[in-house]
């Protein structure tokens, strides 16, 4: 038996070996071409007006100079809406895992008859999203017209991600919680100082889920945000890279080293950065959450 | 009969009783997310009368006359509307069937590395673009593809002339797809490769003493084993196909590509809420969320025959 899985491995190792390096070559291909946009992105912000002028970067930065980055960062005005994305996404992950930790709970109780109904009263937002103008208008009507709060509360509950919580909440053992409650526990103190504690990996997915959204959002913003000084990040760098009258005007400048293109560069390079910077956890904590979320069950 | 009923509403009550006494924890848990999903999902959804009515805002949603399908005579007599379901529909079946098989072959692929650090390596890089926002991606796109840009640098090195791409309407449709792929492929191989781990080890033990080949084992033993998963998610992803997302054709087309372009999305901002066509975009919106709904609830029943455990609910 050893023997002939031995032979059979010898005798086909040849074609697998091809077949792994030709798997390997395609997939780093693959990898290098993901890349490559990124790369030249971050060669343009990196390169002088002129070089920028007579398109002379591909892949490396010509006349390496970090004028674009110094303006951007200085006078260029994306500190603001920086700091409104992190705060709003801040905010808005608290209040969005409060209140899916609070309603996620209950529902995740079979014995508690009700939670069949509002399961399908959570559903329905899932497979029938009102028309677009009804919406902006109930939301206009809430006052969250050129408000920072359209940032945080269109995001707060999902249905995906609250039957994510959900499910996590279902496979909770029930010893535990059964012991609080002969200890005499309430249902708010189990759930607080029971469940919370061990669920933190589920907390971390889908504070990230809802993490990402807020940070990446461009729609609400750009029906709810008229106000140049209320732009949230993606808002800002839109406008960078839209490249309007005024940042030509600033280009034109002779003793201004950089173009709208290099500036537009540094605007997306420096939107990935926290991306980046974040990426660890989030692709940790993603993969487990990609895997979790259905209703059923 | 009198008597038959208070009886029945005593035995009743006894139970409501009780259970309120026992869980009215529960419902003050869920408050805050009920009035939440009331005030932000349901209150619009139930604004969508307005499609059946001509808003006024010094009325309001609620007090604006009624002007029964009016909106929707004209919606439907509109040469745009077509436009805008064409759009939405090459758009949609696109994405589904040039962009859905990559995820898969690339799960295939990663699963047949053996070196541990090679493959995490990849799968982490070719997973970054999913994070990044659209803008972002339109941004690189725009750069990339536009005047002195890496593409046209490029055709300039072969001796081709400058070509402006994201102004040109045969363009956007390759544009589209090819974003959509660099963004989303990468985590889509997630889901399969999870499915592709939870494979029975002893199948592929018995096909090497059979003497497969690797290809052999890719092709017949975890290609098949993956198909469940495959199909399922296809036929989610025709059915939600309607809703493609605003950000991605908002910040990749310009006025020049509308005409491919333009989809409920975009339009319905556009028109509804910079134009403030209330009624008439209603009507659009309504449109599709009401087809989408139809589509869904199939496509999540076929998914469920399909296999046991397929569909969203």
């Amino acid at each position: 038996m050893k023997v002939r899985t031995k032979t059979s491995h010898v005798r086909e190792s040849a074609k697998d070996r091809i077949f792994e390096i030709v798997v390997t070559v395609v997939l780093i291909l693959f990898a290098v071409i993901t890349t490559i946009p990124l790369i030249s992105e971050l060669a343009v912000s990196l390169s002088s007006k002129t070089a920028s002028q007579m398109n002379l970067i591909n892949l490396l930065p010509v006349e390496f100079t970090l004028d674009s980055w110094k303006y951007l960062l200085g006078k260029g005005g994306i500190w603001t809406p920086f700091l409104i994305s992190v705060l709003s996404t801040i905010l808005g992950v608290i209040i969005a895992l409060l209140l899916n930790v609070l309603m996620a709970y209950p529902l995740s109780k079979i014995e508690f008859k009700a939670s069949k109904y509002i399961m399908l009263f959570v559903v329905f937002t899932m497979v029938f999203a009102a028309p677009k103008v009804p919406y902006f208008l109930t939301l206009r009507s809430y006052g969250l017209y050129n408000s920072y709060w359209v940032l945080i509360f269109p995001h707060i509950i999902t249905a995906y991600n609250l039957i994510i919580v959900r499910t996590f909440f279902k496979q909770f053992p029930k010893e535990l919680e059964e012991a609080a409650m002969i200890d005499g526990c309430g249902k708010f103190r189990i759930l607080f100082q029971i469940v919370l504690p061990a669920s933190k990996a589920v907390l971390a997915t889908v504070g990230l889920f809802y993490g990402v959204t807020m940070w990446n959002q461009y729609e609400h913003p750009m029906m709810f945000i008229q106000k140049m000084d209320l732009f949230p990040l993606q808002m800002k760098i839109r406008s960078i890279v839209d490249g309007g009258s005024e940042l030509q005007a600033i280009t034109m400048a002779q003793t201004a080293n950089y173009t709208p293109a290099t500036l537009s560069a540094v605007a997306v390079v420096f939107a990935i950065l926290p991306i980046l910077i974040g990426y660890p956890w989030i692709q940790k904590y993603f993969a487990k959450g990609a895997m979790l979320g259905s209703v059923k069950g | 009969m009198v008597s038959v009923k208070t009886k029945n509403v005593v035995a009743k009550s006894s139970g409501p009783k009780n259970h309120f006494k026992k869980y009215w924890p529960y419902y003050v848990m869920m408050l805050p997310g009920i009035i939440y999903l009331i005030m932000f999902k349901y209150v619009p959804m139930m604004g969508s009368v307005i499609a059946f009515k001509d808003y006024s805002a010094y009325k309001g949603i609620w007090e604006s006359a009624w002007c029964g399908l009016e909106n929707f005579k004209k919606l439907f007599m509109y040469p745009d509307f077509y436009k805008i379901l064409r759009n939405t529909i090459v758009l949609g079946l696109l994405k589904t069937v040039l962009t859905f098989p990559i995820p898969v072959i690339l799960a295939l692929m990663l699963n047949e590395l053996r070196n541990a650090k090679v493959k995490k390596g990849i799968q982490t890089i070719i997973c970054i673009p999913y994070f990044v926002s659209w803008v972002v991606v339109g941004g690189l796109v725009f750069d990339i593809f536009g005047v002195g840009g890496l593409f046209n640098n490029v055709r300039e090195f072969f001796g081709m002339d400058t070509l402006l791409v994201m102004q040109k309407e045969i363009w956007f449709r390759p544009i589209y797809v090819l974003s959509t792929i660099w963004k989303e492929s990468g985590w889509g191989t997630v889901v399969y490769l999870a499915t592709i781990s939870s494979i029975d080890p002893s199948l592929y033990e018995s096909a090497a003493i059979d003497g497969a080949s690797r290809f052999q084992k890719m092709r017949y033993i975890t290609f098949p084993l993956l198909i469940p998963t495959v199909l399922t998610l296809f036929l989610l992803n025709i059915g939600s196909f309607l809703t493609l997302g605003f950000d991605q054709v908002y910040n990749l087309y310009t006025p020049m590509t509308y005409a491919v372009a333009d989809i409920f999305d975009t339009y319905v901002f556009r028109v509804g809420i910079q134009q403030a066509q209330y009624s008439f975009a209603t009507a659009v919106g309504l449109f599709q969320s009401v087809v989408g709904l139809i589509m869904v609830v199939t496509f999540n029943k076929i998914a469920n025959k399909v296999s046991e455990d397929g569909g969203l609910w």
